[in-house]
Order: structure tokens, then sequence, then C-alpha cells
């Protein structure tokens, strides 16, 4: 094996670059600062859907997309968690439409117009259901399955009222850090995930 | 042609060491953001959210293993690759890094299709390695070709 000037050239070259990566490597390693702690009528203000126990210590809040994939990824985990422990935790739902998901804005204005006329959580269920073919002309369709009244229901998905609710969702999301979604916060701390069963874990372990 | 014993040739060495620092750099990208996906801490982004976006999704961790990390051993294997050429300029060596290349030119656009279209979001980092890959290929291609490897004339 000869060892030539030109490989003496390249081993400098991954020399140089173990350092820069091993010097990035013990900055990124260090300890993140704990997560800001929101207090529970900023996270959950008058208004927001919510569901379980409202006199429960324990509220989970989440901050989420009709049309984003990975909310819906998460949905069936959400919902389990409701059912096991509605009655030890308040679940609340808040809306962070993505400007990259073209009817996000929409479908979240749908949930809160069925909301209005009693219906939130079936529409939040369809709306996930159909989110593959989720469009402009799928809302109508829904309401339709849910008996709502439907000029009402467009009313409302249009009133000044539902979109400054909706606004209001996302101006918090941002406030609150809201870098993706879903993002989640359990008693007032934001949740770094990685498994659907991260979350169940914490969950389980705040409502003791 | 190349010969297994004889080290790069000279007029070989500049696109070898394109080769070499490209592959170093797309590993100094992957493990950036392979540290962000196993410590789920945050992704200095070019676009937005969407390098979290991606790494939230279980599309970006396919049988259970991080993309970057696929990412990681690519550009590993490319760069011993492009290494040992300065050693012995044998023609397995640069096969192996088109073969190398072709698999990453392969995973990059499966990887890129996922993100428009299954997750939705797009991480800048991706988008540039996906680029410095194809880059790597054209590189690797124009070498193979110029020693007429592959059946080229």
């Amino acid at each position: 094996m000869k060892i030539t000037s030109e490989t003496k050239l390249f081993l400098g070259i991954i020399g140089a670059t173990l350092v820069i990566v091993i010097a990035a490597l013990f900055a990124f390693s260090k300890p993140a600062a704990p997560a800001r702690s929101y207090a529970r009528d900023e996270l959950i203000p008058v208004g927001t859907t919510v569901t379980g126990s409202a006199s429960a210590s324990a509220y989970l809040v989440e901050f989420s997309d009709y049309q984003c994939p990975a909310c819906k990824a998460w949905e069936p985990t959400v919902t389990e968690i409701i059912s096991a422990y509605g009655d030890r935790m308040q679940f609340a739902y808040r809306h962070f439409p993505l400007d990259q998901h073209q009817v996000a804005d929409t479908a979240a204005r749908a949930a809160e117009a069925a909301g209005l006329q009693g219906k939130f959580w079936e529409m939040h269920s369809l709306l996930f259901g159909n989110q593959e073919r989720m469009s402009d002309t799928i809302f109508a369709e829904l309401a339709a399955q849910l008996s709502l009244d439907n000029d009402r229901f467009q009313n409302d998905m249009n009133s000044a009222a539902v979109r400054e609710k909706i606004g209001r969702d996302r101006g918090d999301g941002i406030k609150f850090g809201v870098d993706s979604t879903p993002s989640f916060y359990l008693n007032g701390r934001k949740l770094e995930l990685k498994e659907f069963d991260d979350l169940k874990k914490a969950v389980s372990q705040a409502v003791k | 042609m190349t010969d297994s014993n004889r080290t790069i040739a000279p007029d070989d060495r500049m696109v070898n060491r394109i080769i070499f620092v490209l592959s170093l750099l797309g590993l100094i990208m992957a493990i950036y953001v392979l540290q962000s996906f196993l410590r789920s801490s945050s992704i200095i982004c070019l676009t937005g959210s969407g390098c979290e976006v991606v790494r939230k999704s279980a599309a970006a961790w396919p049988f259970g293993i991080p993309v970057p990390a696929v990412g990681a051993v690519g550009y590993t294997f490319l760069s011993v690759l492009a290494l040992l050429r300065t050693i012995r300029d044998d023609r397995r060596l640069i096969m192996g890094i088109l073969g190398m290349a072709a698999f990453g030119v392969v995973f990059v656009t499966w990887f890129t299709y996922t993100e428009i279209f299954v997750i939705r979001g797009i991480c800048s980092w991706c988008v540039l390695s996906a680029v410095n890959m194809f880059v790597i290929f054209a590189l690797t291609m124009m070498t193979v070709k110029k020693h007429r490897l592959l059946g080229f004339r």
C-alpha cells in the first residue's frame, strides 16, 4: 500500500472534518434548557374545544392540522388516551393550520362550525377520516353526513368569530413555540415525542 | 484506462477530490440531522417547520431506521472509497462509488417523493443532500464514461 501525497491531503481533510464534527457534537450535547411551562388558562382559553374532566388537574393540549398526515397518524393514539384517561384528564384541541396545506384552514373552520351545532368531535373524526380526499368541496358533504343545518354550517364557517378563533389558536401556537404539527402540551409543558407510546407514557404518569 | 497497480491519474484527481469533499459534507449534514432525530431536538431549517414535520413523520423512519442514518452510512462508504482511490486506482473502487451513488440517487429520489406526497413537508437538509448525491453521481458517471467503463464508447 502506497501512501501518496494525495492520500495525505485526504487524511488531513478527514482530520479537520473530525475536529469540526466533534466540536459541533460537543456544542449540541449541552443539555437543553427545560421547556417553559404555560398556565392552563393560557393554553386552554375560554371557548377552546375540550373533552374529558374539566376538574382534573392533568390537562393535555394538542395543536393540530386536519390536512397534516402526521396529525392523522397520531389521532388513534389521542383517541385511545381520551378514552382511557378522560375521567382523570382534560383534553383540548387547538387549531394550527399550516400554510402549505391549502384547505387546512377551511377544515378547521368546518370543525368549529360543526361544533356550533354540537358536533365538533364528530366532524373532527370525519375530517381526519377523509384527509386523503380533502378539498373545498368535501365540507358540505361531511356536514350532510352529520345532518347539520347546511345554511347555518356555511354561515358559521365563514363567520368572523370562527375565523378569529382559528387565528387566535394559531397565534397562541406560535407564541407557545409550536414548530410542527401535531404539538402536545401536557400540564403546561411542551412534549418532545418520538413514538406514539411516548405520549401514552407521559399521560399515564401525569394522571397518577 | 485504470490500473490496479498505480495511483490515481493526475487528471482524475480533481474529480475525486470533489467527490471526497462532497461526501464528507453529506456525512456532516447526515450526522447533524441524525442527532436531531435521535435526541428529538429541533433542527435549524431553511424551509420553516419542514424539517420538524419530516422528523416527526413515521415515513422518515423506514423499518425503524432514521433516514439520515442511511445517508450517514452511504456518505461514509463514498468517502472511504474516494480515499482508497488515492492509494490504488483500482477499477473496482470507481465502480463501487458508482454503485453507492446510484443507490443514493434512487434513495434520495424516493425520499423526496415521500416528503412531497406523503409527509407533505420539505426538509432543507434532505434537499441539499439529494442535490449533493446527484452531483456525486454525475461526477462519477463522467469518470466512468471517460475511462470507457460500463461499455461506454
